[in-house]
């Protein structure tokens, strides 16, 4: 273009030089020569901006004119150019932060890994989960039959203690089988990686992620051939993963990788894992062979699964297992994102939150087109002018894109560096006090989006003042001065649409907020105030004996120390997610063929009613003498009684589990179980002592226990301290982990309802104040421009308070539409929240009238200023603006 | 002297351009003298619409232009006919003819 532009010159430099040496052939005087001939040749720059525009296709140089155009004009109003920019920028940021999000959890291809769209997740799909763990048996069955993968393999993720060189520290990591890295297909970065040779290796050895290499070697080299312990055994590292690798778990931070058969050397090992077909815990990953499409492995896998439940069903002794057995498919899933915890807890409230945040753009659209349309109203002489001296109706449209492109381009800027700080935001809420390594940071899935979102969003927000500006004929408006009312149909349609989209927003948000209240308010059975609860670690396991010693020593030390009243412990913490259900066999009732042969279980200490609150409405709680020797008894709940015992006292009868049989003492309130939303399950509780062979076995460790303490007042986080200093005391292994209020422990499982209460009132806030300015904006201009109508009426007698109510009633012309229309939007809607929701429905009619209320009274506040000063109009006025 | 000259009709510039250059490649000065020398000044061109419209017939692949020393010994622009565009220039020479021989026939019998 530079060399273009020289040669251009010169070619008219040139002409220009020959005719005035010619001039001066003449006669002419050199400087007089010069002259005529610049005055002959005409306005040289319009003739090389004409010549370029020869060079350049004709829309280019119209946009570049249009745009220049456009940044001049926007300049000239500040004021209009912030706010625009502000709420596209919000609308804009909204969108791209939770694109980012479902980006980082759901799209985003791992890290590290060799062609990551060529793997694919193995599952069982039931009805509880979509993407279930599979046993070792039935791995080992896929691999060795399925045609459509090339290899595969399997790994458990791990939480676990270690030392390294005499420092303790709790890692997470994976057991994996051989082919994990060879499927993955990466190298290592130091060392060498676990492969096929380890799975039976009597060496223990471990490789470790290159993060931690950083973080705890200083990538010292020397880290290779170091040993760690890890559950009693000593382990020696072989290798280090390539930096960048993430494990297939989004999330989640890993610093080491074992090979699998470590399972074994563990406390509680006994290879049952291996050999049980059913005891689901690992989770396959495979690599499709070249050319083969998801679909067909999957069809592949299916087929393969309906073999493998014929021929195990019948193995099945119970008629209720064996139903839900039936039930069961196998599925392979794209697994170029990984597998995904993530994905699963998060996908619904995110695909809603898209939604809401694509309502706020539109919000946001519709509020700029209207700010656009009044400047265009407030233009109108100016685009008379231009179509009188011939602009066309199409180039006056594009002209007004140009100005929305403009604006849309600064709210992308602006809307990106929101995001940025929004998905951050997002994901500390999601981490939930924890710490979740969830990469946010844009790639070229999150500029394409923002991008396209931005462009269609100006499209959108500019299409309608600028259609408008096309139709503006030449003669009325040149003539026009300010009179009359000027209905102006597209802004009010605009003002309307902002009000229904708020109304959907606001409807939304109340629901979310209704649920979340709802959901606390819910009768649990439980007091979670003024409880601490912990969970504790060891460095190695104890023999059984000694367990129970610890167990008991943990909680007498608790009920001693200052301020509680009582202590005690738990095998599963109510309301936090976990549910352990058992069949159980009841004297005096015999279950149907395929009923519920279940009861949720719970092993605890004595005095575990006391700190849960929970009344004992029969019979007697648990005391420090049913211990291992005595003879096993039982706690039953109400709905228990209820459906086992037909409301009869079961005080002394008898219910079996796991081959104890116990003696049912007393009988508790119902409590919650699961969670806050989930109903009370019948209800068995056990002294922690009397879980019998079985049951001991897994379960025969101070570890599997959670421990609480009530305090008669004051925050109980304050024993903290107290108990750290006594672990170590109690035994020189054991320490405390992750102390919490009983409240906080709850709340960790309210986070999804939190969340979309959270957001869901910060959009419905944001919606009302757009609507709110939105309302206002066109009030403000109706009154201007009627303003020597309304003075005619103030001098024929109108009073202050009718001319207030004139421009109110206005409002309520907008707010019946919009409010109809944005209920009847959400109606439809909310449909798609109803699984999120607790205790309300998605029509509830109480949140409906909620949002409407808080609409009206806010957008009658905003028409009030506009109102005000009209009534502050003086007839004189009014009609010296003519 | 303003009375002796005429506007160039619309659309002609691009002709006469075309006819002016089939004769020897010239410059934008050169062809704008030989417009106005051979119509013995009736013809002006004006010079600020003489560049575009070469420029256009250029990208339009009628015209084909190199740099070279002109008479003056300055380096020049010289524009040269392209075949396509004495293909051209014969359609437009041919409609002319047709024209001109229209309105004259009526300027002669219509009195």
């Amino acid at each position: 273009m530079k060399r273009l532009e020289r040669r251009l010159e010169a070619e008219i430099a040139y002409h220009i030089d020959r005719v005035t040496q010619n001039y001066v052939a003449q006669g002419l005087a050199p400087q007089e020569a010069r002259r005529r001939a610049l005055l002959e040749f005409g306005g040289a720059t319009q003739i090389q901006e004409d010549l370029r525009d020869v060079h350049r296709p004709r829309w280019l140089a119209d946009l570049r004119q249009d745009v220049v155009y456009a940044a001049r004009t926007l300049r000239r109003s500040p004021g209009f150019l912030a706010c625009a920019v502000l709420t596209l920028g919000l609308g804009i940021g909204a969108n791209t932060a939770i694109f980012s999000l479902i980006n980082a959890v759901m799209l985003r291809p791992l890290p590290a890994v060799r062609e990551p769209a060529g793997l694919i997740q193995i599952s069982r799909v039931t009805d509880h989960c979509d993407a279930c763990a599979v046993s070792y048996a039935l791995f080992e069955y896929f691999r060795d039959r399925l045609s459509s993968v090339s290899e595969s393999f399997i790994e458990m993720p791990i939480r676990h203690e270690i030392t390294v060189d005499g420092v303790d520290e709790m890692v997470n990591g994976d057991e994996v089988s051989g082919a994990y890295y060879s499927v993955l297909g990466l190298a290592p970065a130091a060392g060498r990686l676990l492969g096929p040779e380890d799975d039976a290796s009597p060496t223990p050895v471990a490789v470790i992620s290159y993060d931690y290499w950083r973080r705890r070697f200083g990538l010292d080299p020397a880290a290779i051939g170091k040993s760690f312990t890890y559950a009693s055994t000593t382990l020696t590292i072989v290798g280090v993963e390539p930096p960048g690798f993430e494990g297939t778990e989004r999330g989640r931070t890993r610093e080491f990788t074992v090979p699998l058969s470590m399972t074994d050397r563990m406390g509680g090992g006994d290879g049952r894992w291996r050999q049980e077909w059913d005891m689901n815990s690992l989770v396959m990953m495979a690599r499709r062979k070249p050319g083969v499409t998801v679909a067909r492995a999957n069809a592949e896998v299916a087929a393969l699964f309906d073999v493998w439940r014929n021929d195990k069903a019948p193995t099945l002794k119970e008629a209720f297992d064996r139903i839900r057995f039936l039930k069961e498919r196998a599925a392979a899933l794209p697994g170029a994102a990984g597998m995904n915890g993530l994905r699963a807890q998060f996908w619904k409230p995110l695909s809603i939150l898209m939604g809401i945040v694509a309502l706020v753009l539109l919000l946001a659209c519709a509020n700029l087109s209207g700010l656009l349309l009044a400047r265009a109203a407030s233009r109108q002489r100016e685009i008379s002018i231009r179509r009188a001296l011939g602009a066309g109706s199409g180039r006056l449209t594009r002209q007004f894109l140009a100005e929305s492109l403009l604006l849309g381009s600064c709210g992308a800027l602006v809307g990106f560096s929101v995001a940025q700080w929004f998905s951050r935001a997002l994901v500390t809420m999601m981490a939930n006090g924890d710490d979740l390594p969830l990469s946010v940071s844009p790639d070229w899935r999150v500029f394409a989006f923002t991008g396209a979102v931005s462009l269609l969003a100006c499209i959108f927000a500019g299409l309608a003042p600028g259609l408008s500006a096309g139709r503006v004929s030449v003669n009325p408006s040149l003539k026009e001065v300010r009179t009359g009312g000027g209905h102006r149909p597209l802004g009010r349609v605009l003002v309307v649409a902002q009000l229904a989209i708020s109304m959907t927003l606001l409807v939304g948000a109340s629901l979310f907020i209704r649920t979340l209240v709802k959901l606390y308010s819910v009768d649990t059975g439980i007091r979670t105030g003024g409880v601490l609860i912990f969970d504790v670690t060891a460095k190695h396991h104890f023999p059984p004996a000694r367990s129970v010693e610890i167990q008991n020593a943990i909680v007498a030390r608790l009920q001693s120390l200052p301020g509680v009243t009582f202590a005690s412990a738990a095998d599963i913490l109510p309301l936090g997610g976990g549910l352990w259900t058992r069949r159980v066999q009841v004297d005096g009732y015999t279950f149907r063929p395929g009923e519920d042969d279940t009861a949720a279980l719970n092993a605890i200490a004595w005095r575990y009613f006391a700190v849960t609150g929970t009344p004992i409405l029969l019979g007697r709680d648990f005391s420090e003498r049913d211990t291992v020797g005595s003879s096993p008894v039982a706690i039953v709940n109400q709905k228990f009684v209820r459906e086992l015992f037909a409301g009869r006292s079961p005080l002394g009868r008898h219910v079996t589990q796991n081959d104890v049989t116990y003696e049912i003492v007393g009988v508790v309130k119902d409590a919650k179980y699961e969670s806050l939303r989930k109903g009370v399950p019948r209800t068995l509780y056990i002294p922690w002592e009397q879980q019998g062979e079985m049951g001991q076995a897994n379960r025969s460790q101070p570890m599997a226990y959670a421990y609480l303490a009530r305090v008669a007042s004051g925050d109980p986080m304050r024993l903290t301290p107290l108990v750290e200093h006594a672990m170590p005391q109690i035994d020189p292994a054991m320490r405390m982990r992750t102390p919490r209020t009983f409240q906080d422990h709850v709340n960790q499982s309210t986070l999804n309802e939190r969340m979309m209460a959270t957001l869901g009132g910060f959009f419905g806030l944001l919606a009302l104040i757009v609507a709110c300015l939105g309302i206002f904006g066109i009030l403000a201009f109706q009154v201007s421009r009627r303003i020597n109508e309304i003075g005619v009426r103030m001098a024929l007698g109108a009073t202050r308070g009718n001319i207030v109510n004139l421009v109110l009633r206005e409002v309520a012309m907008l707010l019946l539409p919009g409010c109809t229309l944005g209920a009847l939007a959400a109606a439809g809607l909310t449909r798609f929240a109803n699984s999120m929701l607790f205790g309300v429905t998605s029509t509830d009619p109480t949140a409906f009238a909620l949002a409407a209320a808080a609409l009206a009274a806010s957008t009658l506040a905003a028409g009030f200023l506009p109102a005000l000063r009209a009534s502050r109009v003086g007839p004189i006025t009014a009609l010296r603006c003519e | 002297m303003a009375s002796e000259k005429s506007d160039l009709l619309q659309g002609t510039l691009d002709m006469l351009v075309l006819k002016i250059v089939a004769l020897e490649p010239a410059h934008g000065y050169l062809i704008a003298q030989r417009i106005q020398q051979i119509s013995r000044d009736v013809l002006q061109v004006q010079q600020g619409s003489l560049y575009p419209a070469l420029h256009r017939l250029e990208k339009r692949g009628w015209l084909k232009a190199d740099w070279r020393d002109s008479e003056t010994g300055r380096e020049a622009k010289f524009y040269a006919l392209t075949r396509l565009g004495r293909k051209q220039l014969e359609a437009e020479s041919a409609n002319w003819d047709r024209l001109a021989g229209a309105v004259a026939l009526i300027m002669r019998t219509v009195e």
